[in-house]
């Protein structure tokens, strides 16, 4: 086996396991809170790109200012589905199935309408194509590696959110137990807004990211199928283990790709899920996921 | 009068997937989001019966079926044994018909059978030459056999097991409903009648291809079923048909249906989760009182 092209294909898969990375601890936020998958996260991850890549290309704006109106506007139209589509629900008790199908429909609006503004063109940022920088023999590309770094940086924002402050504390309590939470005095809709705020952000950022890398088009959303699977290898709920699950899929994948066809990728993404649901259901740190009385 | 013959058709092959997912959704309480990889199954499976084996329709259909079932109980027994909660059997249907899809794709042929990828199958016999009657026939017959066996089967002791489980699974399991056996049925029946509806698409079309299946036909039964209302085979029948029927005919709507799908889907979740008919029954009451003489004392 030929050590350089292993290392080479390691590093693919990482860079692209650290954008599953960043959408899969959304997916594990949520879960972890509310026990239901977040469907709509692909609508949000693709509205945000959208709307970074409207700004640069039609107001002509710099990357940053971009970046930050994207993630603005991804945080409000997150916070706005969670009012009016999940929180009814919730406060109905009604079963999480439910939350799934309406996020499901949150999702199938979003990215039709998007279809139907932009059309479903493939487009891209315009940037020049950067030097790949070289170590020892394998070529990492720039943009890899600064969406590793700043991935890596959001998540270590995101702990620091989550452990060192006092909401963040609230979100891991209500993880534990929403209502024991609430009965000790943590707000549950402030909560509520800050977990879907924080799904904003990350998805707005994954999808920037994303865009930038391949290409952007409507149906880029369906890459968030993968960090669902990566978070659920990982364990769903779990915010470590989804950053792990993405991690091992992404290297997974990417050698799947490289030594056997890059058309069994996604059918390999797939068929692991299933093996995993039915057989490990846990995943790998996940608590138990049984259906308790 | 083609045009509308043809929108029977597919609306017929909908419908029986529909009724499939009523027994699993709208009955016993499961999700399930790739139920189009079982209709993939079936069309595959009896264009193969059909053309290869040269088999005739009504075993075509039936074998399509049988093998469908069978695939989904592997699916099930895994997943129902270990007690996965409703949203990872939701989930794990979806990998399913993704990856059966995407193998669809890339095989293209199993031996001497040339299944043509992602091309598709070719050259499968046309319904209206497997039988002596016209296509659209074949379908409506088949679909109301279909609707008056499902109505059987949720009206039997089997179906109430399947209502038990929807409403209170530890409630059912204390009154001594078989968990595993009675979700396997239902998820059995539900792939059989996708299978059928997937097998009389292909013969309507002569030809399948990997994408007829892909998500948006899985959303679609889904939207036919949740839109249609729980514990009712009349509810998603109608929303099964007006799903297929309103953007065939009104075309400019056709772009923004996937849309308005996905508001209603949040509209109904929030506002009527039950669904626009739920619990409305199948029943020939409101027939004879169109006989009546006094419409009035048939309403109480």
């Amino acid at each position: 086996m030929d050590w350089e092209l292993f290392q080479q294909q390691l590093v693919s898969g990482i860079s692209i396991g650290a954008i599953y990375s960043l959408l899969a601890v959304g997916y594990a936020l949520v879960y972890s809170v509310y026990n239901f998958t977040n469907w709509a996260f692909d609508g949000f991850m693709v509205f945000g790109t959208f709307m970074g890549f409207s700004a640069i290309i039609s107001l002509a704006l710099p990357l940053w200012l971009a970046v930050i109106i994207s993630i603005c506007l991804t945080v409000a139209l997150s916070v706005t589905v969670e009012t009016t589509s999940y929180r009814p629900l919730r406060l109905r008790k009604a079963p999480r199935l439910f939350m799934m199908i309406s996020a499901m429909g949150v999702n199938l609006a979003i990215v039709n309408t998007l279809n139907l503004i932009y059309g479903g063109l493939f487009r891209r940022f315009p940037f020049e194509d950067l030097e790949p920088i070289f170590l020892g023999g394998i070529s990492i590309g720039r943009m890899d590696l600064i969406a590793m770094v700043i991935s890596a940086a959001v998540l270590v924002l995101l702990w620091g959110f989550l452990y060192r402050t006092k909401l963040g504390l609230g979100i891991l309590a209500s993880s534990v137990d929403i209502l024991t939470a609430s009965l000790m005095g943590i707000n549950n809709n402030a909560v509520a807004i800050a977990v879907f705020t924080i799904t904003g952000v990350l998805s707005s950022v994954a999808g920037l990211f994303f865009g930038m890398k391949y290409a952007v088009y409507p149906t880029m959303g369906s890459i968030t199928i993968k960090a669902m699977i990566a978070s659920i290898i990982g364990g769903l709920g779990s915010l470590p283990g989804a950053v792990i699950g993405s991690m091992i899929l992404g290297v997974l994948e990417t050698l799947v790709a490289g030594y056997i066809s890059s058309t069994y990728r996604d059918m390999f993404s797939f068929a692991f899920l299933i093996v995993m649901l039915l057989f490990l259901p846990n995943g790998i740190m996940g608590k138990s996921m049984e259906e308790k009385l | 009068m083609g045009y509308l013959q043809a929108i029977t058709i597919l609306s017929g092959c909908n419908l029986l997937a529909v009724m499939g997912m009523a027994v699993l959704t709208g009955y016993t309480g499961l999700f399930s989001i790739g139920h189009a990889g079982f209709m993939a199954l079936g069309a595959y499976m009896g264009g193969i019966l059909a053309k290869e084996l040269g088999w005739h329709l009504v075993p075509c259909l039936l074998g399509a079926g049988m093998f469908s079932g069978i695939i989904s109980l592997g699916i099930g027994y895994p997943a129902f044994r270990s007690r996965l909660r409703g949203d990872y059997f939701a989930i794990a249907t979806l990998g399913f018909a993704e990856a059966l899809r995407l193998l669809l794709n890339n095989i293209h042929s199993i031996g001497k059978i040339r299944l043509g990828g992602a091309y598709g199958y070719m050259d499968l016999p046309l319904l209206k030459d497997m039988t002596f009657l016209p296509d659209w026939a074949v379908v409506v017959l088949v679909c109301l056999i279909a609707l008056w066996v499902t109505h059987m089967f949720v009206t039997s002791q089997y179906g109430m097991n399947c209502i038990a489980i929807r409403q209170d699974e530890a409630a059912a399991q204390m009154m001594g409903v078989d968990l595993l056996r009675t979700k396997l049925l239902a998820l059995f029946v539900s792939a059989f009648l996708a299978a059928i509806g997937g097998a009389l698409l292909a013969f309507y079309f002569g030809y399948i291809n990997p994408s007829f299946f892909g998500i948006q036909r899985s959303s679609d039964l889904l939207a036919a079923v949740v839109f249609g209302g729980i514990q009712s085979l009349i509810g998603p029948t109608i929303t099964a048909i007006l799903i297929v029927a309103v953007p065939q005919l009104l075309l400019t709507f056709a772009i923004y249906r996937f849309i308005v799908y996905g508001l209603l889907f949040v509209v109904v979740m929030v506002f009527r989760p039950e669904g626009l008919f739920g619990y409305v029954q199948m029943n020939s009451r409101w027939i004879t009182r169109l006989w009546r003489r006094n419409p009035a004392s048939g309403m109480e």
